[in-house]
């Protein structure tokens, strides 16, 4: 949505509709728009509320396959899209094509998109180190047998080994690469936890790029020793005070920068939310965890995995490990978001269970917001799933129906995280302890014998401060 | 523990044929005594009946050096490694009391059973690739090696042997899981180690969990105050941590002191190539990994071997770890780096090969840092897992026959090169591993166009932030 600066108005940005949106906007009406729109100087992102619609533009049971994902707008169904300033339109496209001449299209085997993707396959082997294994985990499996035995096999993908300790890097790596392609020489990137703020400094010392990392000013203050981590690795850290100083306030930050270097500079976005062609090109940059996966299962058993279960804050690893299944219609796609204190409690970041469709950083998906169309805080133990939205695929396979999304509250979370320390001696990162935690009330439902892969997002060297305050270890 | 052992432990001062004597300072292993030892630390045998040549009465150990060329030594010491089990030369041997030769014979058998053993490999192969997530990298550091090009362009090509991408964040877990998964195989309960950095009591907690064994760590109390993270990590993967009064060299004393108490249900995992036999042979089996796969890496980069092995040295595991593939081959150079400290001249530092002197120590002969009366010196490093008195026997080895060479690199130099590292190409490495790489501000302005140098980097360096945050 493109505004002035005296007089609000929503636009969506491309000129024709689709004939099955035009009953969204005939329900915007000014009084829906944010108040304190009013008096924004320059063009920035706001959310917009929309009335949910009584019945969904995709049918239930629709094949995936059926809708393109995205299409040509960026559209997956109806959620997606590029809810822009117009000064970044330009920006968006040439990343985009950008994306597809280098590496989105595999059909084009022209040898500069060969090149690329052999320079990015060595770094993720060499730098990064890859490929992460498809661990069995054995005593995790057998905590979870019934009496008689029987019980799913429960295997970890590891985005933990990979070097930053998480599956950030993945993304980083091959958008600091593109940007070089693209000749532009300087960074950057929001960052809550400090997680991809870390990656994103990694990969710029890495590739000798200018690096500017957007922070919210009170995540800083919770996580001090990262950002001594990104200053060490030559990054710049900026502090960021508006709203409630936490990361959407950082993304809003880091948009309103590339906005007024966007020549320059390009926007390392951490994970699959914001305008198109980002929640693309991060799942396709994060895909190679499904790829790797489909190949391990391959080798280990001979088959497909029968439940895929990964954690959801914006949605990448997710939709990283989900991909390359989500034309397989007997694997089982479920994604878990954090309940914070309970989804009663109004402080929990369970976008896809209490969200109401809106635009929020340039996308339509679930979001988290309150009557007026506010944004609500959202609350999780982990700062990674602190996130009010949701990346707009994860929105789409939802209503679709191919995948499911549910919830862990931060104290099923913590007794997660340290199940596996004990029975595995690996310690999860908070987030992947939500995907754990959900084990267990998955299990006890699953068939003998069934192979659940779950994401092993990251390691939790970073949360060992914060476990011990809750867990008295 | 250190004690003065000369008067009551040895009867005999040790001199080796044909070389200059051995200082007569030695240091048997002391166990302190107590009532429930029963007598355990007066049942000496300061020598090994194997390991000794006996002549005319009087002791002399075999005399393994003489001026041959490093090939030929190395030969005679490979088949004499085998008769006279675990000595590299004059290093290493089984200076431990009575109760525990049986054990060590045990363990040491049971040793060469599992490595030739294909079920146990192929366990321990799927563990190393799934669990702790080998093989690591050998990345060509491009922006390393440019920092060094001269101005012609011309310098040798760094690669680092990423070790910092194992779980857990160290080389520590080659041996941690191959130990304890032979404990297991053997029917102990339960495992005990020692500590210094913490890194090898991260490892062995993790595997202990994972291989649902009891565990209990000993560390120093400086070293839990400095390394408070990794004793987080230790409870949390389920371990007891006991603080020791002193440091590394302490804790293992305990150690061995809880494992002695306890010998038929639990384990000792050494984590370093130091000790009786066979703990020095093992470590450095289990480490051999690293340069295996170097070996493998190498020859897929660029169709031949490395130039130069860097690697740093505390007790020596991760060096050996690199090295002991290519210790046949002459033309690949073998370098230790050691800590300085605040400099060789200050005293403050952990140099034990630079400086040192032979001595028995924590059972096996090799260098140490002692003073004239034969007490310990307490080392000092920035890196908490180089500070270590000793060193491998190994390695001691090594030096003497001059097939590796040993350096030093001080704290700030270490400091320094962390950063840099941090800086160009955004890998954070540990401050041991730091020691390694800042030794190449001094190897590369000497090496040829092209040399290949393989640097260990052993670990990753989240661990040291804080305190390098506190150092600037």
């Amino acid at each position: 949505m493109a505004f002035s600066s005296t007089n609000p108005t929503c636009r969506t940005a491309t000129t024709s509709l689709p004939s099955k949106l035009h009953h969204l906007t005939a329900q915007l009406s000014p009084s829906r728009l944010p108040v304190n729109s009013v008096t924004v100087k320059t063009p920035s992102l706001i959310s917009c509320a929309v009335t949910s619609q009584s019945m969904p533009l995709i049918e239930k049971d629709e094949e995936a396959a059926v809708h393109l994902r995205p299409d040509s707008f960026g559209r997956f169904g109806k959620f997606g899209g590029k809810y822009v300033p117009e000064t970044l339109m330009y920006a968006l496209t040439e990343l985009e094509s950008a994306f597809h001449a280098l590496a989105g299209d595999h059909e084009f085997q022209v040898s500069v998109n060969q090149e690329f993707a052999k320079e990015l396959d060595g770094i993720l082997k060499d730098y990064v180190g890859r490929e992460s294994p498809l661990y069995f985990a054995e005593r995790l499996s057998e905590h979870y047998k019934h009496p008689n035995g029987e019980g799913p096999n429960i295997y970890l993908k590891r985005e933990d080994l990979n070097h930053t300790g998480a599956h950030k890097i993945n993304n980083a790596v091959a958008q600091a690469l593109l940007a070089k392609r693209l000749g532009k020489k300087r960074i950057i990137a929001e960052t809550g936890a400090g997680q991809h703020g870390v990656a994103t400094a990694t990969v710029c010392a890495r590739f000798g790029l200018d690096c500017i990392i957007y922070m919210g000013a009170q995540d800083m203050e919770r996580q001090s020793l990262n950002v001594f981590r990104m200053r060490l690795l030559g990054a710049e850290v900026r502090a960021v005070h508006s709203g409630t100083a936490t990361l959407k306030d950082a993304t809003s930050e880091a948009i309103r920068d590339w906005v007024t270097n966007v020549e320059t500079t390009h926007y390392i976005l951490g994970s699959v939310a914001g305008p198109h062609p980002y929640p693309m090109m991060v799942r396709e940059f994060h895909a190679v965890i499904g790829k790797e996966t489909r190949k391990q299962a391959l080798e280990k058993w001979g088959g497909k995995p029968d439940v895929l279960v990964a954690c959801v804050g914006g949605g990448s690893n997710a939709m990283g490990l989900f991909h390359e299944f989500v034309d397989d219609k007997d694997v089982r796609l479920i994604g878990v978001e954090a309940a914070g204190f309970g989804l009663d409690s109004g402080k929990h970041a369970a976008t896809l269970t209490k969200g109401e469709v809106g635009v929020l950083h340039g996308a339509m998906s679930y979001l988290l917001q309150d009557d007026d169309g506010q944004i609500t805080e959202p609350h999780s133990i982990s700062a990674g799933l602190d996130y009010p939205g949701v990346g707009p695929e994860h929105s789409f396979l939802k209503d679709l129906g191919r995948a499911e999304y549910y919830s862990i509250t931060d104290e099923e979370a913590l007794e997660a995280f340290k199940r596996l320390s004990r029975l595995e001696g690996i310690i999860p990162a908070l987030e992947t302890s939500h995907a754990l935690a959900y084990l267990e009330k998955l299990c006890p439902t699953l068939p003998n014998g069934t192979k659940v892969v779950l994401n092993c997002s990251g390691r939790g060297d970073k949360d060992v401060h914060t476990a011990i305050k809750h867990l008295q270890v | 523990m250190a004690c003065n052992l000369n008067t009551v432990f040895l009867p005999h001062r040790i001199s080796a044929c044909g070389r200059e004597p051995v200082s007569s300072k030695t240091q048997g292993f002391c166990l302190p005594s107590s009532p429930a030892d029963g007598g355990a630390s007066l049942a000496w045998s300061a020598l090994s009946h194997d390991s000794v040549l006996a002549t005319s009465g009087s002791l002399h150990l075999s005399t393994t050096i003489t001026r041959k060329s490093p090939t030929q030594t190395l030969i005679v010491t490979e088949e004499r490694k085998s008769t006279t089990a675990g000595k590299f030369g004059r290093y290493g041997g089984k200076f431990v009391p009575e109760t525990l030769m049986l054990c060590l014979s045990q363990l040491e058998a049971e040793l060469k059973v599992v490595l030739h053993d294909e079920e146990f490999q192929a366990e321990l192969a799927t563990a190393l690739k799934d669990y702790v997530g080998r093989e690591t990298p050998l990345y060509l550091a491009q922006r390393i090696t440019n920092h060094y090009k001269n101005s012609m362009g011309e310098g040798p090509e760094i690669y680092l042997k990423r070790e910092d991408l194992n779980h857990c964040g160290a080389h520590k877990m080659n041996n941690a899981i191959a130990q304890a998964m032979l404990a297991k195989r053997i029917g102990r309960k339960s495992i005990v180690a020692a500590t210094g950095a913490g890194q090898h009591g991260v490892a062995t907690a993790a595997a202990c969990a994972k291989l649902a064994l009891e565990c209990t760590i000993y560390m120093g109390r400086m070293d839990m105050e400095r390394q408070s993270s990794n004793v987080t990590f230790m409870n949390l993967l389920g371990a007891e941590v006991r603080s020791v009064d002193g440091s590394f060299k302490d804790a293992t004393s305990e150690a061995i002191r809880h494992w002695v108490n306890n010998l038929d249900s639990s384990y000792h995992l050494a984590g370093a190539p130091v000790g009786p036999h066979p703990c020095p042979a093992m470590v450095r089996e289990f480490q051999s990994v690293i340069g295996k796969e170097t070996r493998k890496q190498a020859m897929e980069k660029w169709g031949g071997k490395p130039d130069v092995l860097v690697a740093c040295v505390g007790s020596g595991s991760n060096a050996l770890g690199l090295f002991h593939e290519f210790v046949r081959d002459e033309d690949v150079r073998l370098i230790g780096v050691e800590a300085a400290g605040v400099g060789l001249e200050s005293g403050k530092h952990s140099a034990t090969l630079a400086t040192g002197e032979v001595g028995v120590y924590q059972g096996a002969m090799s260098y140490l840092l002692q003073d004239e009366e034969g007490q310990i010196i307490g080392p000092h490093s920035v890196a908490v897992g180089l500070e270590y008195p000793g060193v491998s026997p190994e390695l001691s080895f090594l030096k003497d026959i001059g097939r590796a060479e040993f350096y030093t690199v001080t704290d700030q130099e270490a400091i320094d090169a962390y950063r840099r590292v941090s800086q160009l190409e955004g890998i954070i490495p540990a401050m041991e591993a730091s020691h390694a790489i800042a030794f190449l501000e001094k190897l590369c302005p000497t090496l040829p166009d092209g040399a290949r140098v393989v640097v260990s980097c052993s670990g990753r360096g989240d661990k040291d932030a804080e305190m390098v945050l506190e150092h600037i």
